[in-house]
């Protein structure tokens, strides 16, 4: 098969057919169903506070199996519960976390600790459900996750980058609402990476040119604009706004490759694939993603639970304080809110073979950057870490922060028929003290 | 044996709408014995006359085929069909088409297909087993429901309760959505905010029926004994009453819970029946069967009958006369109830036969007005004025995709009967893959963009559409010299209609950019027309 266009630079006969196609669109510009988001917006007497949250960013670390509070951000030295690891000071007088993260005790000024969730569901499924949700599950109800939430609220309609991305290469505890767009529809579903890096059908398939697969799309437009006129429905604008999207989003393949960052980006991030897709996740958000969720699983330590935590949390460690000085430097830790949680945490008491178990009455997770008061704690377990002494909250509570600590209104509602369905559940307040 | 009970009386208050409604059905005056789409129509057409709308002009014949075509057997038509059905001046000849998909093998698979997803719900595993057979012998919907509810493995049946029943808020949520139309999830954890007639006992009442219900190894068992109790919204712990949605308590015999000592002999049993592949004891009194039986009494069945013709008019023009269809109660009537009573009432005096249904719906002219509303204000939709525009199934997508990828010369006019039927069935399975990568619809359903950079970028599309074989669109184009001709054929092939004169001329002058290779030319074609919304969509 003879191939023409498929090298760089425009043929006359390129151009020609550029043009061809291009002064038949001009004339067939059709309305598609609008972005309800910008509706929103528009109708706001808070617009231009609406428009400016728009460049505000998520990153989560989702630490999938359930991280140990313990050997993390609530640390017990010295008692029954605590284990053979220290807890050091940070460089905020008066917050101790433990030894296992050096880095982070001498980053902890854009850092808020929340230790006192109390949520209940002590299974993976249930847990990892209700921690993407912020809800219970409902079993006629499809609820959207946070990131379906952040996308729907923050993303561009005609963004040439995904709006919601999830890492997720391990298989421990994915699935049960890991990655969900419920009644938000397709639109909002993440771009879900499972088996490699880089996402399905981002680049030209073989055997057709830049040019070619350019002309084709053009043509299909101009047919499908001709169908759409005098034919009013959302399905159908959004068929033609998700092909309006492929090559914006084709666009942004490159920013699944690392290979052109320089080394010593790459060695603040390290060599391990959670480091590699953390890096992937800033080049993201400063592109204008929203929301990308790295998953880093084999948390579930039922077994040999301080030999596992010294692995994964001194990895958690490098990456994450890795990601923040970037972010810093980059000026985007401003915008950028960057949360680590699971679906539970681990029991206080030690089992007989040296594990943790899971455990979901007093357990922490962290949010640092964007709109939170840095360089404090929230909340409190008690002195062996059984269970909440202050400030005991639930799933629901931490959803509002973030929604508010990114400018998000968190009772704003979605209606699914005539049912009204608010970000978080009705009567949740945000954490003041969290947020800044 | 049966107690008719109001329980309370916010009870009392939903058993007088219902009959308050009845009465106004019985001065409705269709009368039984008229056509279902002359009934349909003139309630229809009743409303568009008060409120003053003139509606869309009836589809044309390729477009009215096209629909028809996709509702009834699952797919778009061939080229060779199209041709032959606009060709022909056969007065009737919509109606004995009709009948003849009907009568066909594919418009069983493809009941069974759509009946599947509604009864799954994207759940796990599948029915097909069960339904295959039970749409080739149209099974009435009413002898379905009590074989769903009875769940005999041997038949299938038993994948509906196998699905659920980890989870019985699910499984009895879902059976009040799916066979009465009623959602009844808000009333789990409170009254319903919206439906006063909707209570924490509603729930829970629904629970009862299938709350002894367990797995044991491969079968599913009934108890003799256990009650459901919840929290009201005081804290006060109540036991649930058996209790139908219309509020109708039922009355059984005395339980009561074993002694430990029972339940470890019991459990022993079931242990040794689970490991000799054997089905659990069937109880001496079955509350799943006292559902089954409640729900399809005479004074009983409105929402059993009502919904099934509520989501049989969703799927063949894009909303229910109520809407949402799981949203069946007082405060949100539908838009044509006498029409809605007058075809439950039918479908009941005609022994459930959904067949008869969709025949008489897709025969009105309300189902084959065009899609196109050239006025400045589209109607309100629950007018029906105008033709909804679709999205389309993974199953009909796939499948009518694989049809227009095809040379026209694999289904040439003269194959009919048998033959021709053997070579769709063959399509339909080696669609079936392809399917399986395309998102089933949902209310309001978006297109996602990972839909749209498969169709742009995965090398499956070309090798399934695109191929350059004997048997492909791409293969007979590529052969044809006269661009015009390559347009006429393409168009036929994937818009199942001819192309208009200006399409034709905008398409010709396309192809002529690629005048030195007619393979990409018939590649550049073929996925530009397959990929257009007026393919996704069954409009």
């Amino acid at each position: 098969m003879t191939r023409r266009n498929s090298s760089g630079g425009l043929s006359d006969q390129a151009i020609s057919r550029r043009s061809f196609l291009g002064s038949t669109l001009a004339t067939t510009a059709v309305l598609t169903a609008a972005d309800m988001t910008v509706l929103d917006a528009l109708q706001s007497p808070a617009m231009a506070e609406e428009l400016k949250r728009k460049d505000k960013r998520v990153i989560v670390f989702w630490l999938a199996g359930g991280a140990s509070q313990l050997e993390t951000w609530d640390p017990k030295p010295g008692r029954p519960t605590g284990g053979p690891y220290r807890a050091i000071q940070t460089n905020v007088p008066g917050i101790q976390i433990s030894e296992l993260m050096p880095k982070m005790s001498q980053r902890l000024q854009h850092t808020s600790i929340i230790r006192s969730l109390n949520t209940k569901i002590g299974d993976h499924g249930g847990g990892a459900t209700l921690m993407h949700l912020g809800r219970r599950d409902e079993s006629a109800l499809k609820l959207p996750d946070l990131g379906a939430m952040i996308a729907r609220e923050m993303g561009q309609i005609d963004s040439a980058v995904p709006d919601y991305v999830a890492f997720y290469t391990a298989t421990e505890g994915r699935g049960g609402g890991t990655g969900q767009s419920g009644f938000l529809g397709a639109r909002y579903a993440p771009m879900f990476l499972t088996t490699e890096s880089k996402p399905a059908d981002l680049s030209l398939p073989p055997g057709i040119g830049e040019i070619d697969h350019q002309t084709r799309a053009d043509l299909r437009q101009l047919l499908s604009n001709r169908f759409s006129e005098g034919r009013k429905s959302s399905s159908l604008g959004s068929h033609n706004e998700a092909y309006a999207r492929v090559r914006g989003l084709m666009s942004s393949e490159q920013l699944f490759d690392i290979s052109g960052e320089p080394q010593s980006i790459r060695d603040q991030y390290g060599p391990t694939l959670f480091g590699e897709q953390t890096l992937v996740a800033r080049r993201l958000i400063e592109a204008g993603t929203p929301f990308v969720k790295v998953s880093r699983a084999w948390w579930d330590s039922h077994g040999q639970n301080f030999e596992t935590h010294l692995e994964l949390v001194t990895e958690l460690d490098h990456v994450m304080s890795g990601l923040l000085d970037d972010l810093e430097q980059r000026g985007l830790l401003d915008n950028t809110l960057v949360i680590t949680m699971s679906e539970f945490g681990r029991t206080p008491n030690i089992n007989a073979s040296l594990g943790r178990d899971h455990f979901a009455s007093a357990w922490s997770v962290s949010l640092t950057g964007c709109g939170i008061k840095g360089g404090s704690v929230y909340g409190k377990s008690d002195e062996d870490g059984q269970t909440v002494a202050d400030g005991e909250i639930g799933a629901a509570q931490v959803f509002a922060t973030i929604f508010h600590a990114l400018g998000i209104d968190h009772e704003k509602e979605y209606y699914v028929g005539v049912r009204p369905v608010p970000l978080t559940d009705p009567g949740t307040e945000p954490l003041k003290e969290v947020i800044a | 044996m049966r107690l008719l009970l109001p329980i309370s009386a916010s009870v009392l208050f939903c058993l007088s709408a219902v009959s308050v409604a009845e009465a106004e059905d019985e001065d409705a005056p269709a009368p039984a014995n008229v056509e279902i789409h002359e009934v349909v129509d003139r309630y229809v057409d009743e409303q568009l006359k008060a409120a003053a709308i003139t509606p869309a002009l009836q589809a044309d014949d390729a477009n009215l085929l096209r629909r028809t075509m996709l509702d009834l057997v699952g797919r778009a038509p061939t080229s060779a069909e199209a041709t032959a059905f606009m060709a022909s001046d056969e007065t009737g000849k919509r109606e004995f088409t009709v009948d003849r998909l009907i009568a066909s093998s594919s418009f069983a698979r493809h009941q069974a297909n759509e009946l599947n997803t509604m009864l799954m719900q994207g759940g796990s595993g599948d029915l097909l087993k069960y339904l295959g057979p039970a749409t080739a012998e149209n099974r009435p919907w009413n002898k379905m429901f009590r074989d769903l509810l009875a769940a005999d493995p041997e038949s299938g049946a038993d994948q509906f309760l196998k699905s659920r029943v980890k989870d019985l808020d699910r499984l009895a949520n879902d059976t009040s959505v799916i066979f009465f139309g009623v959602n009844v999830s808000c009333a789990q954890c409170h009254d319903h905010p919206l439906v006063t007639e909707w209570t924490q006992s509603h729930f829970f009442g629904m629970k009862s029926f299938f709350s002894r219900t367990f797995e044991n190894g491969d079968f599913l068992g009934e108890r003799d004994y256990g009650l459901v109790k919840f929290q009201t919204t005081e804290g006060e712990e109540q036991v649930a009453p058996l209790m139908f949605l219309t509020g109708t308590v039922l009355e059984e015999p005395e339980s009561s819970e074993p002694t430990d000592e029972q339940k470890k002999e019991e459990k022993k049993q079931l242990e040794e029946l689970k490991k000799n592949k054997q089905p659990p004891p069937a109880p001496s009194f079955s509350r799943r069967e006292q559902l089954a039986s409640v729900a399809l009494e005479e004074d009983e069945n409105i929402y059993f009958s009502r919904s099934i013709v509520n989501r049989i008019w969703y799927r063949l023009f894009g909303r229910g006369l109520v809407a949402p269809v799981d949203q069946m109660h007082p405060e949100n009537p539908a838009s044509h109830p006498e029409l809605l009573a007058w075809l439950a009432r039918d479908l009941v005096e005609h022994d459930y036969d959904l067949q008869r249904l969709i025949r008489g719906l897709v025969l009105s002219n309300a189902y084959s007005r065009s899609s196109r509303w050239d006025g400045d204000d589209s109607p309100s939709p629950e007018l029906f004025a105008v033709a909804m525009v679709r999205p389309l199934t993974p199953a009909q997508y796939a499948t009518s995709l694989r049809i227009a990828s095809m040379n026209p010369s694999w289904f040439p006019e003269e194959l009919t009967g048998e033959e021709f039927e053997k070579r769709i069935e063959q399509v339909e399975n080696s669609a079936r893959g392809f399917a399986r990568m395309i998102e089933q619809p949902s209310e309001d359903f978006q297109v996602s963009v990972t839909e749209a950079l498969l169709f742009n970028n995965n090398q499956r599309i070309t090798s399934e559409f695109l191929r350059d074989a004997g048997d492909s669109l791409v293969g007979k184009l590529k052969t044809i010299e006269d661009p015009k001709q390559v347009v006429d054929i393409a168009v036929r092939n994937v818009f199942a209609r001819p192309a208009s004169d200006d399409e034709a001329r905008v398409l010709v002058e396309y192809l002529s950019q690629y005048k030195e290779n007619r393979l990409i030319a018939a590649q550049q074609l073929v996925w530009a027309l397959m990929t257009t919304n007026e393919v996704r969509f069954n409009y």
